[in-house]
């Protein structure tokens, strides 16, 4: 499991580390540590684990969205030469079924992607769900037989039409602790009422499925009552305590094994059809199994992004000062699982309105349950709020960056009350404007040949998160330093930034140290969401660092070195081969009291803090003025992420945010036929994400200031970057074309009309 | 296989490269979407140059069958490199940040070596980037969006289309571009490089059997018709492009399929006085170097069709095969007027492409008739263009195609033709919109008028392409995009 530290540093001039770096590795660009593994080809990833004895399984997915199978014919299937067996409900194992509630004390309870008893029931919930599983000793055997199992069906209509299903909305209540979905400041409809200056828009956002490069793959197999799952997944403790509830054996008997994870977004946090089902089919075959999903099976058992209608009003007075801002949010879950978005979040914290309302309302439609996709909710939420900004802009004839500027909050977020740690939007602003030459802003419509060229701005805010990292650090007599912890490596560059953190505290040159992660067998380790995993690790980096340098102080004391010595030396002088400190444990009595000390931590920190990552973009397109066509020429964006570990890895964070953020705003779209309840779009041909040529060159800057109430300052840069795209790229079609589009994604019909 | 045989023994027909390759533990190339969309799976292949050298052709392994490549040579990200002895394509991604989660990593390992390797290519200058700036961005400007020559082309002579068909869900594609544009020239030493001058292996003769059916590569065209007799039902199998998709994502299997692409009665390209003659099994990319700009509506419409990577695979013949409504060749070749050449066992009969298809995916070819040729007739008219409107830039399928040849002498429109493509259920040719355009003035107000025409040619539907109501206002606005495009260049030339 062990990555050598074969590093090649970028050799950066000593002006681009950052004031107030704590060490010489945090802040300097360090090359990737598997960057040479993954361009060889040779880094592994979930579906390309060895086994002997390996079978492969293909899904059977229903055609319907709802109904009753009615008849199964496998015989022909299992007839096919290869064939192992075929899972279905009438042979597959009987599993616990999912948690009902969500116990804080352990949050694997969250874990279900939804509620089917998958290949335990003959009832069918959504499109696509899985009823049957062939396994067979060959990929391509399994793929035939696969098309060779009969099911018949007693089809119930679904429902599949969210626009139908709004009148049937339920209002969705804020839970504490949990990003906000509500919250009030005054009488906003009042205020808004009697507003001089109003501006009342709708938008909508489509569904969005997350497209990692990866397909969800599980290999799966059993040692007697032993699981061990090789998962591409970015919450190992969910996985492993998740599998071991369904599955009746104790969560040490699992093994989860996600050394490489082929990109995420959220698509893997929880647990999915098919990885349960590689487990029954493991079990029932006695052989290893591998299910490794097709593109359209992802779209079929795996959920995306909930589509929104929203609603913005902003009344303001004549000099710009915002009198009233009303977001009113209406989201979808699955009958059988999903959640809202915070898809008002950022109406909460982004302008010091007055007044503000904000409200979010949920349907039930009989679709794959929604999951967390980059920046839940608040991706489409700063597309609705930060148009109808724009549009007051345009409406007061104001700059739209001077009146964001106006409109900043001080010291307290104005819903919530609390403190901001530090903000800096207001700067993200300013700086963006200067980098991106704003005061040279064309004309609206300014026409440059056969094209119109606009510029638009728009502000990101997400919120910061910490969750719990169990970590062991070992040094040993050759100076030689480990960190042990079951983080996750979805490409975000956390394997890399962890051994920077160490090197600094620790004060040890960076190549000495290695990042052991990816393993249930290690530490638990924070799921990697929220943009929180590097902040959680630094929080217990930095305890784990101290204690061992207390320790190493100790030891050089009776060695008679001096405080601060190099590990490895003082161990060798001392005689000791090696020396391990642990912050938290997985279970027992300490971690019921690292659970609890945690949870009250992030209560009295919610009750008083304000922590976010905040940022702005500012962008230039083109729209062909015959067709359309719109074009991101330029894009310039600031970011206030807190301390920036590593500006290669949390540049392209950043970037990455930004292009899936493109992809919402000009393509992205899961479309559903509404009477079927059948996405119709599974593939990456219909489902538009950006191409290399959609990509304008992307100017990133970050502050680099730490955050004082953050570990090591750090804000978090997973999510931030998308929040906010949509918006300045449909403010720049709006400067460019006079024409407001309020619906994702701005397709060339949208634009033309 | 990376410099070594390796047997097909028992290898199922339909199986591709890509499951093959995973199956012998070779997993760097990976499957993404299984239809030629995300490149995770590209790999390079040494296919002939136009001359008698090899050219290193990155394809998507995904859609190949193994059986297509007997007797082939095939390189991998594996075979590049290794961690300790890297290629330079793989160290500029590796360092420059190019990887992120590395799933697609590989498969962009292959596209741009294959570029990085391409005869032409130039040399490295000093605008090469500088390798201090990683990780942190150069000051973009208002005037200097980036220091690359054009937005599509490196200081290294790199085109960016090369990586067109490789889809990137992490990075930004920043990083990787910024690893492309650093690519020198290979080592004198490099064995890829020194491989290029010598010829690629030719195809040979091949069959395998399966259970689900037999894949058969015929010696030359009159074996291949006589299979075809024999199994009238046969699926005719050229890049792949299209039956590769079928067979991955709608399970499609034949009983028997034969291997048309490289049979070398269809891989000729001749220039003759009236008419320039496009062998069925040349793939685009082929067809796009051999023209070398000959057939100037051709070139406009290539950088359009897909991307690179299938363009590497995709052949022009098996574009028209299909019958396809929204294909990108029929657009363009209709408005060349091309005829398709169709040969059987009892000979060859040439049709007008206007008048080949006949429905939707329904055409005039027969029963035991497959595509030898396509013939344009020469000379070519003088103003051409090809509009392609689609959802994305590049790689994906259009919305509406236009190609447009008009003669004009004088200022008067001697000649006409117009193809479109996505709003019928086959493409056609519109003849109202070319009658009113021919013998009057190319002015603003006959081009309005015909313009006017034009919106109503066709019977476009809404799907999710675009609605329409789009297409119509698409089809109405082309021509004049036409006549503003002209106008211009006349301006530039005077």
């Amino acid at each position: 499991m062990t990555i050598a530290p074969e590093r090649t540093t970028t050799t950066a001039p000593p002006t681009e580390v950052p004031a107030g770096a704590p060490g010489p590795a945090i802040g300097r660009a360090v090359d990737r540590v598997d960057g040479l593994a993954k361009a060889t080809g040779t880094a592994r990833f979930s579906a390309e684990y060895p086994i002997p004895g390996l079978t492969h399984a293909v899904l059977v997915h229903a055609p319907i969205a709802r109904g009753r199978i009615t008849a199964l014919d496998t015989t022909v299937a299992e007839a096919h030469p290869g064939v192992v067996l075929v899972l279905t409900h009438h042979n597959a194992p009987r599993l616990t079924p999912p948690p009902a509630r969500m116990n804080p004390m352990d949050l694997s309870t969250m874990a279900a992607g939804s509620t089917i008893p998958f290949l335990n029931t003959d009832e069918v919930h959504v499109d696509g769900q899985p009823v049957a599983a062939v396994v067979a000793e060959t990929l391509e055997a399994a793929q035939y037989a696969a098309s060779l199992v009969r099911v018949e069906y007693l089809e119930v209509t679904p429902t599949g039409d969210f626009d139908a299903e709004l009148g049937n909305s339920t209002p969705v209540r804020s839970m504490p602790v949990m990003p906000p979905t509500g919250g009030k400041r005054g009488d906003a409809r009042a205020a808004y009422g009697r507003s001089p200056v109003q501006v009342d828009l709708a938008f909508s956002t489509p569904q969005h499925n997350h497209n990692a490069l990866e397909p969800h793959a599980t290999t799966a197999e059993w040692d007697g009552d032993r699981l061990t799952v090789y998962e591409g997944c970015q919450n190992i403790d969910w996985t492993q305590k998740y599998l071991a509830k369904r599955f009746g054996i104790s969560a040490g008997d699992v093994h989860v094994v996600a050394k490489f994870v082929g990109g995420a977004f959220g698509g893997k946090s929880k647990v999915w059809a098919a990885t349960l089902i590689a487990c029954m089919a493991a079990k029932v075959a006695q052989r290893p199994v591998r299910l490794a999903l097709t593109r359209e099976g992802v779209y079929r058992t795996v959920g995306g992004r909930t589509p929104t209608r929203q609603r913005v009003a902003i009344g303001a007075s004549a000099s710009g000062h915002m009198e009233a801002l009303i977001h009113e949010v209406t989201s979808r879950k699955g009958r059988v699982g999903g959640e809202a978005d915070q898809v008002v979040a950022c109406s909460l914290d982004l302008y010091d309105a007055a007044t503000i309302l904000a409200e979010q309302r949920i349907v039930e439609l009989d679709l794959m349950p929604n999951t967390a996709m980059r920046a839940p909710g608040e991706a489409q939420g700063s597309f609705a709020v930060e148009s109808a900004v724009d549009e007051l802009a345009v409406v007061l004839g104001l700059d739209p960056v001077d009146l964001r500027l106006r409109n900043q909050p001080g010291e307290r977020s104005p819903v919530h009350g609390t403190r901001y740690s530090h903000r800096r939007l207001a700067q993200t602003l300013e700086r963006g404007r200067d980098l991106f030459g704003w005061a040279d802003r064309p004309a609206p419509g300014t026409r440059d040949g056969k094209d119109l060229v606009g510029w638009g701005v728009a502000a990101a805010i997400h919120p910061s998160w910490e969750f719990i990292a169990n970590v062991q650090l070992t040094v040993d007599a050759t100076g030689g330093v480990t960190l042990a912890c079951a983080f996750h490596e979805m490409g975000m560059g956390t394997a890399t930034v962890v051994g920077q953190m160490v090197a600094d505290c620790l004060d040890v040159p960076l190549e000495r140290v290695t990042a052991v992660y990816g393993d249930s067998d290690l530490p638990m380790g924070p799921g990697a969401g929220g943009s929180g995993q590097t902040a959680s690790l630094a929080a217990s980096i930095e305890r784990a660092c101290r204690a061992m340098r207390k320790r190493l102080d100790s030891l050089s004391d009776r060695v008679g070195m001096p405080d601060g010595s190099d590990p490895g030396e003082v161990l060798s002088r001392a005689g000791e081969g090696s020396l391990t400190v642990e912050v938290g444990a997985d279970s027992g009595p300490r971690a019921t009291w690292g659970q609890v000390r945690f949870l009250s931590k992030m209560v009295l920190d919610s009750r008083r803090w304000m922590k976010a990552a905040t940022g702005a973009h500012f962008c230039e397109v083109r729209v062909d003025a015959d067709t359309g066509e719109l074009r991101v020429t330029r894009w310039t964006s600031v970011f206030d992420v807190g301390r920036v570990v590593n500006p290669k890895t949390t540049h392209s964070q950043l970037r990455g945010g930004i292009v899936m953020g493109l992809g919402l705003a000009m393509g992205e779209e899961t479309l559903i036929d509404t009477r079927s309840a059948r996405i119709m779009n599974p593939s990456l041909a219909e489902y538009h994400v950006p191409v290399h040529a959609d990509v304008p060159h992307l100017d990133i800057h970050t502050l680099d200031d730490p955050d004082p109430q953050m570990p090591l300052g750090i804000l978090g840069a997973g999510e931030v970057g998308i929040v906010g795209v949509g918006a300045a790229v449909a403010n720049a079609v709006r400067h460019a074309t006079g024409r407001r589009v309020t619906d994702l994604p701005l397709t060339l019909d949208r634009i033309v009309g | 296989m990376n410099g070594a045989p390796r047997a097909l023994d028992g290898t199922d027909p339909s199986t591709t490269i890509l499951d093959w390759l995973r199956a012998q533990g070779l997993t760097g190339a990976k499957e993404g979407c299984a239809e030629g969309e995300c490149g995770a799976c590209s790999i390079m292949v040494a296919r002939p140059t136009e001359g008698s050298g090899t050219q290193w052709t990155a394809i998507n392994a995904c859609l190949v069958p193994v059986a297509a490549l007997d007797g082939q040579e095939v390189v991998t990200s594996e075979g590049l490199g290794r961690p300790d002895a890297l290629h330079p394509v793989q160290r500029e991604m590796a360092v420059r940040g190019g990887s992120q989660c590395g799933y697609c990593t590989p498969g962009f390992i292959c596209s741009m070596a294959a570029e990085y390797y391409r005869e032409g290519r130039c040399a490295p200058t000093a605008a090469t980037p500088d390798p201090s700036q990683n990780g942190h961005e150069p000051a973009a400007t208002a005037n200097d969006p980036g220091n690359a020559p054009d937005h599509e082309h490196g200081p290294n002579g790199f085109d960016l289309h090369a990586l067109s068909g490789n889809l990137c869900r992490c990075t930004g594609y920043r990083p990787i571009r910024d690893a492309a544009y650093a690519l020198g020239a290979p080592a004198d030493d490099d064995p890829y490089a020194a491989r290029l001058a010598a010829a690629p292996p030719a195809a040979r003769a091949t069959r395998l059997d399966g259970a689900t059916g037999t894949y058969a590569r015929p010696g030359d065209l009159t074996e291949a018709l006589s299979l075809l007799a024999d199994h009238p039902d046969a699926v005719l199998v050229a890049g792949a492009t299209d039956w590769g998709v079928e067979v991955n994502i709608r399970g499609a299997r034949t009983p028997f399929a034969i291997g048309i692409d490289r049979l070398p009665e269809l891989r000729t390209l001749s220039v003759g006085d009236d008419s320039v003659e496009i062998g069925a099994a040349l793939s685009l990319s082929e067809v796009e170097r051999g023209l070398a700009g000959r057939v100037p509506l051709l070139d406009k419409m290539f950088p359009q069709f897909a991307s690179r990577l299938i363009r590497n695979g995709a052949t022009i013949g098996g574009n028209l095969g299909t019958g396809s409504p929204i294909g990108d060749t029929p657009p363009a070749l209709l408005a060349l007027e091309a005829l398709v050449v169709l040969a059987s066992a009892d000979g060859e009969r040439e049709v007008p492409l206007a008048d080949y298809f006949t429905g939707y995916r329904q055409t005039v070819k027969r029963e035991g008739e497959l595509i030898r040729a396509v013939r344009i007739p020469l000379p070519l008219s003088e103003v051409t263009a090809f509009h392609k409107i689609a959802k994305r830039r590049f790689d994906d399928i259009s919305s509406v195609a236009v190609g447009f040849a008009l003669d004009l002498r004088e200022g008067v429109v001697t000649k006409a033709r117009i193809g479109l493509g996505g709003v019928a259920a086959t493409p056609i040719r519109a003849l109202a919109t070319e009658a009113a355009l021919e013998g009057r003035a190319w002015s603003a107000d006959v081009v309005r008028e015909a313009a006017a025409v034009m919106r109503a040619e066709g019977t476009p539907m809404d799907d999710h392409r675009a609605s329409a109501a789009y297409r119509t206002a698409t089809l109405g606005t082309a021509l004049l995009k036409l006549h503003a495009e002209t106008a211009t260049q006349q301006e530039v030339g005077a």
